[in-house]
């Protein structure tokens, strides 16, 4: 066993001195905490990047409709975008 | 706006955030994994049981983390509600907005640790009569009420400057949560002394376990937080250039 460890088993270590459900029902409560703060970001990140895909794929569609249209009247368009 | 000024906006420009945060992300995260392994392990494994409250004292290492950092929230969202108002800085409000919901898992978290330790150390699960209990609870609703204002609120500019306002006014509830058990002591104890003695009651094997768990949690909450504001950016910044190809390069 290392030197420092408290527990002389594993038996031992999860009952805790006897207050197994107390102290691992925080310890779970705590996991939950750190995965679900940082899983549903992430998880909302690609969402977002999906939908702001697809959004941008329908106004580029739009867009090249507007253009083409522009051009057999043969009219100069500028869009937002453009510029930079 | 020229000089002095310019590194506030800039420091306010979601893109400046965006892009830095890129960078800091990955070494944020290390050292969160960092300490968190480290706080852990030392907390469940290393930690000697408390003469007193035997394995339990293992679960005040979390306790007393999260319930630290927990007040952290309200200052937090209050001073950036004050940037809100003051500079309409979108950013602030950003952080602001996310900031709440993580406050309200921190405080739940605080009551919930709180309550399962004073099960067995108090005998009792919670107490109406206690002002440092019932004062974090006040935290909870404050939190939820942040949350649902932001919601109710139809205009995103008056909803965040209500919500700006109640950050500003829950600031209070901090000061009253850090100091009701001195001012009204029942059950809920003061904050410990600490000692230097090796093998006391409050010596550094508890202290510096807390203090590494405590960097820890702070770690997680920077990192927790940046994550959702950068969610926030590219939803709300969507029309910019800097986005649109941001979102291309993405698979």
């Amino acid at each position: 066993m290392i030197d420092g460890i408290q527990f002389n088993s594993l038996g031992e270590f999860l009952a805790m001195g006897g207050y197994a459900f107390n102290v691992w029902s925080v310890y779970a409560l705590f996991a939950i905490f750190l995965i679900a703060n940082l899983a549903l970001p992430l998880r909302k990140r690609r969402l977002i990047l999906r939908e702001q895909k697809r959004r941008l794929a329908a106004l580029d569609g739009r867009e090249e409709s507007v253009r083409d249209l522009a051009d057999s009247a043969g009219w100069e368009v500028s869009m937002t975008g453009d510029e930079k | 706006m020229s000089g002095r000024w310019q590194w506030f906006h800039r420091l306010g420009s979601p893109k400046w955030f965006y892009e830095k945060t890129t960078r800091w992300l990955p070494w944020l995260v290390g050292a969160m994994a960092l300490f968190l392994t480290v706080g852990v392990v030392w907390a469940l494994l290393f930690l000697p049981p408390d003469y007193q409250q035997g394995h339990t004292s293992r679960i005040l290492v979390v306790h007393v983390a999260v319930a630290g950092t927990s007040l952290s929230f309200f200052p937090l969202m209050a001073v950036a509600g004050t940037v809100t108002l003051v500079w309409r800085i979108k950013l602030a409000d950003m952080v602001a907005k996310h900031a709440a919901p993580l406050g309200a898992w921190f405080t739940f978290l605080t009551l919930a640790s709180g309550s399962i330790w004073g099960s067995v150390m108090w005998g009792t699960w919670w107490e109406w009569t206690d002002s440092r209990l019932v004062s974090m609870l006040f935290q909870l609703f404050l939190l939820l009420a942040v949350i649902s204002l932001r919601t109710a609120i139809e205009n995103a500019e008056t909803a965040a400057r209500a919500c700006a306002l109640l950050s500003i006014v829950g600031c209070i509830n901090v000061v009253i949560i850090k100091y009701s058990v001195d001012w009204w002591n029942t059950l809920h104890q003061p904050s410990s002394p600490i000692s230097m003695e090796v093998g006391s009651p409050n010596g550094p094997e508890f202290w510096v376990a807390t203090l590494v768990m405590i960097v820890a949690v702070y770690l997680f909450l920077a990192v927790s937080l940046i994550l959702a504001t950068r969610n926030e950016i590219i939803e709300r910044e969507n029309k910019a250039q800097w986005v649109r190809e941001l979102v291309a390069q993405a698979n």
